[in-house]
C-alpha cells in the first residue's frame, strides 16, 4: 500500500528514500526506466506519475523518474497504463534513432537532475499521503 | 468585459539620459533599469544591451521575453499577483509599447534556453527578431538555489517591462483596438444565431522551468476555471518556464495569444467567442483525470459549439491535450487542435507522445526538428559558450567562427504551438 519511485536520479533517491520503495540504479538510461516501469505495470503496479514528466526529450535528458503504486483515485483499466508505458518507449526509441544523448558534462547533468526532481516533488505533493485510505 | 488597448508604436530603442517616448523612440536609462534589477540580492550583475531588426547580433540564452505594459484605467495593474497588487484585471484602458520588447538573458541551467538571431536565416524564424528588444543580461551570486534563480529572473523581466511600460501612461496611443467579451447569458444572446466558440488554454504547469502563474498562482494547483479573454492582456498569466526554446509560450505571447486576438476578429461575424478556459499539464496523473474532466464539464456547461486547444510543451503535455479532445468532443462539443511537431527531421515518425481517435482536426504549428545552419554574428548579447548543449544543438554542431548548426528547437518562439510564428501544414 504504497509507492514504489523507480529512478536513475540520486536527487529522487535521497529525496523519498525512507518515505516511499525506490528502485534506483545510477547506470540505468531513460529507456532502461521506462522498462523497469513498463515490467512492474505489466505485473500490475499502477502509474501515478507520467511515464514522460517535464517536457525534456528523451534524447535531451538523462534522468528519468516515475512513480507506481497499489492505489489510484482514478478510474482507469489496466491496459490504459500498459498503453502510455508503450506509447513512451515508442516515443522515446523514435528520439534516440534520430539523434543521440550528448555526454554531458556533470555541472549540466545536475542541473538535470534537479528538474526532473522537481517533476516528482511537485506531482507527490498532490498525492495521498497514504495511498486507499481516503482522508 | 471590455478592454481598450492603446498601442503605441515604438520603431526604435535608444540609450537615453532619461527614459521616455518621443516620436515612437523609446529612450532608455540603463542605469535605472539596473538599479531595479539589482534590488535583489540575488543578482549580482546586471547588463542592458540594445538589439535592433536587421542588426549582426545574437542573443543567448534567452529566458523570457515580456512587452512593457500598464494598466491606464479599469482597475488592477500589470501582473497581478506575480509582481504587483492582487487584483481583477481585463476592463478599462492598458497602454503598450507595441514593437518594444524586454528579453531577460543569462544561464539558468546549462542548457534549455534558447537563441534569437537579429538577421540572417534563424531570423525568419523568430518573432523577436523584428522587435526593438531591451535585453537585460543578469548574473546570480555564487551558488544560488537553481528554483530561486528561475524566481528572481522572472522577476526581472515582469519589473523591467512593468518599469518600461510606465512611461506608455500618458501618452496618446497610435491606435486603440477594443476588445469585449459579455457575462455569458448576455453573450450568448448578443449573436443567437452564431456557433458559441471558447478556447482552452493549457498552462504549462510540470514543475522547475516548466511553470506558469495565474494570478501568481502557479497553475499546477489550481482547477480549471473560467477567464475572461482580456484578463491575459493585462498580464493575469505569466511564464515561469523554459521548457524547449520553440514552443516555449513567452510572457509576450501570453499578452498576444493569437487564437484569442484571431477569434476577436471572427466574433460577431461567423462566430460567436464566448470565453477562455484555463487548465493545467500536470505530472500527477489522477490531476490529469480531474482536470480534463472539469474542463469538458465546463465547455458544456457554458453552452459551446465548438472549442480551439492549445498546449505548450511536448511528451506529458500530450496526454492532457489528447484526454481534453476526447472528454470535450465526447461531451458534443468540436474540438480543433493546435499544437507543433516532433516527427524526426524526415518528417516521418509519430508527431505528438500520445494520441486519440477523436483528435481528427488539428492546425499544426511546424516541425522543431529541422536543421538549419546559423552564420557568425558581430554582436554577441549573453554567451555562446553552452550551444552544444541547448535543446537542439549537439556535440560538435559550433565552428570556430561562431557558427552553428542546429535544429530550429532551440530558436525562441520557432514552432510555438498556439501559432504566433508562419509554420504550418499543409494537405495536398
Amino acid at each position: 500500500m504504497g509507492y514504489t519511485v523507480v529512478t536513475n536520479n540520486v536527487l529522487c533517491r535521497d529525496r523519498f528514500q525512507g518515505e516511499y520503495d525506490v528502485v534506483y540504479n545510477e547506470d540505468w538510461s531513460y529507456l532502461d526506466v521506462l522498462y523497469q516501469v513498463r515490467d512492474l505495470v505489466q505485473k500490475g503496479a499502477i502509474l501515478i506519475t507520467h511515464p514522460m514528466a517535464g517536457s525534456l526529450k528523451p534524447n535531451q535528458t538523462p534522468f528519468r523518474s516515475v512513480v507506481i503504486g497499489t492505489f489510484t483515485m482514478e478510474d482507469k483499466e489496466p491496459w490504459e497504463d500498459i498503453m502510455l508505458m508503450e506509447n513512451s518507449i515508442e516515443s522515446c526509441q523514435k528520439f534516440l534513432r534520430g539523434r543521440p544523448l550528448p555526454d554531458y558534462a556533470e555541472n549540466i547533468k545536475k542541473d538535470f537532475r534537479t528538474l526532473d526532481l522537481s517533476f516528482i516533488e511537485g506531482a507527490m505533493a498532490r498525492a495521498f499521503r497514504c495511498p486507499g485510505i481516503t482522508e | 468585459m471590455r478592454l481598450e488597448l492603446g498601442k503605441i508604436h515604438i520603431k526604435d530603442v535608444q540609450f537615453g539620459a532619461e527614459t521616455k517616448v518621443e516620436a515612437g523612440v523609446l529612450y532608455v536609462n540603463a542605469d535605472e533599469i539596473c538599479k531595479l534589477v539589482l534590488e535583489d540580492e540575488r543578482i549580482i550583475n546586471c547588463r542592458v544591451e540594445l538589439a535592433h531588426p536587421g542588426e549582426s547580433c545574437r542573443i543567448t540564452p534567452v529566458k523570457d521575453v515580456l512587452e512593457p505594459r500598464v494598466k491606464v484605467s479599469g482597475g488592477g495593474q500589470i501582473f497581478p499577483g506575480a509582481l504587483n497588487k492582487v487584483g481583477q484585471v481585463g476592463s478599462g484602458r492598458t497602454h503598450c509599447l507595441d514593437g518594444a520588447c524586454v528579453v531577460t538573458v543569462g544561464k539558468i541551467v546549462g542548457f534549455q534556453e534558447g537563441v534569437i538571431d537579429m538577421s540572417g536565416p534563424a531570423a525568419e524564424y523568430c518573432p523577436f527578431s523584428k522587435t526593438q528588444n531591451v535585453c537585460v543580461v543578469i548574473e546570480p551570486k555564487d551558488g544560488l538555489e537553481t528554483h530561486d534563480y528561475e524566481q528572481a529572473g522572472r522577476m526581472v523581466g515582469l519589473k523591467v517591462a512593468d518599469y518600461l511600460g510606465q512611461f506608455a501612461r500618458d501618452l496618446e496611443p497610435d491606435e486603440i483596438e477594443v476588445y469585449e467579451t459579455k457575462p455569458l447569458l448576455e453573450q450568448i444572446a448578443e449573436y443567437p444565431d452564431l456557433p458559441k466558440v471558447g478556447y482552452l488554454h493549457m498552462l504549462q504547469s510540470q514543475g522547475l522551468l516548466h511553470d506558469t502563474f495565474y494570478y501568481g498562482v502557479d497553475a499546477k494547483t489550481f482547477i480549471p476555471t473560467l477567464m475572461y479573454p482580456t484578463e491575459i492582456m493585462d498580464g493575469a498569466i505569466v511564464s515561469g518556464n523554459c521548457v524547449a526554446p520553440c514552443d516555449k509560450v513567452t510572457t509576450y505571447h501570453h499578452f498576444h495569444n493569437p487564437v484569442i486576438e484571431d477569434l476577436y476578429k471572427h466574433h460577431g461575424k461567423d462566430l460567436n467567442f464566448v470565453g477562455v478556459i484555463l487548465t493545467n499539464e500536470n505530472v500527477f496523473l489522477a490531476d490529469k483525470e480531474r482536470c480534463s474532466d472539469m474542463v469538458a464539464k465546463l465547455a458544456s456547461y457554458i453552452g459551446l459549439d465548438g472549442i480551439l486547444i492549445t498546449e505548450e510543451g511536448y511528451g506529458n503535455p500530450d496526454t492532457d491535450l489528447m484526454m481534453n479532445c476526447r472528454k470535450v468532443q465526447n461531451a458534443g462539443v468540436d474540438v480543433v487542435l493546435i499544437t507543433d511537431e516532433f516527427p524526426g527531421r524526415d518528417g516521418k515518425s509519430l508527431s505528438l507522445a500520445d494520441a486519440c481517435k477523436e483528435a481528427d482536426a488539428l492546425a499544426s504549428c511546424g516541425n522543431g526538428n529541422v536543421v538549419i545552419h546559423f552564420p557568425p554574428m558581430d554582436r554577441l548579447i549573453g554567451m555562446t559558450d553552452f550551444i552544444e548543449m541547448q535543446i537542439g544543438g549537439w556535440a560538435g554542431c559550433k565552428n570556430d567562427d561562431g557558427s552553428f548548426d542546429a535544429e530550429i528547437q532551440i530558436i525562441i518562439a520557432s514552432t510555438i504551438a498556439n501559432g504566433f510564428n508562419k509554420l504550418a501544414a499543409r494537405g495536398y
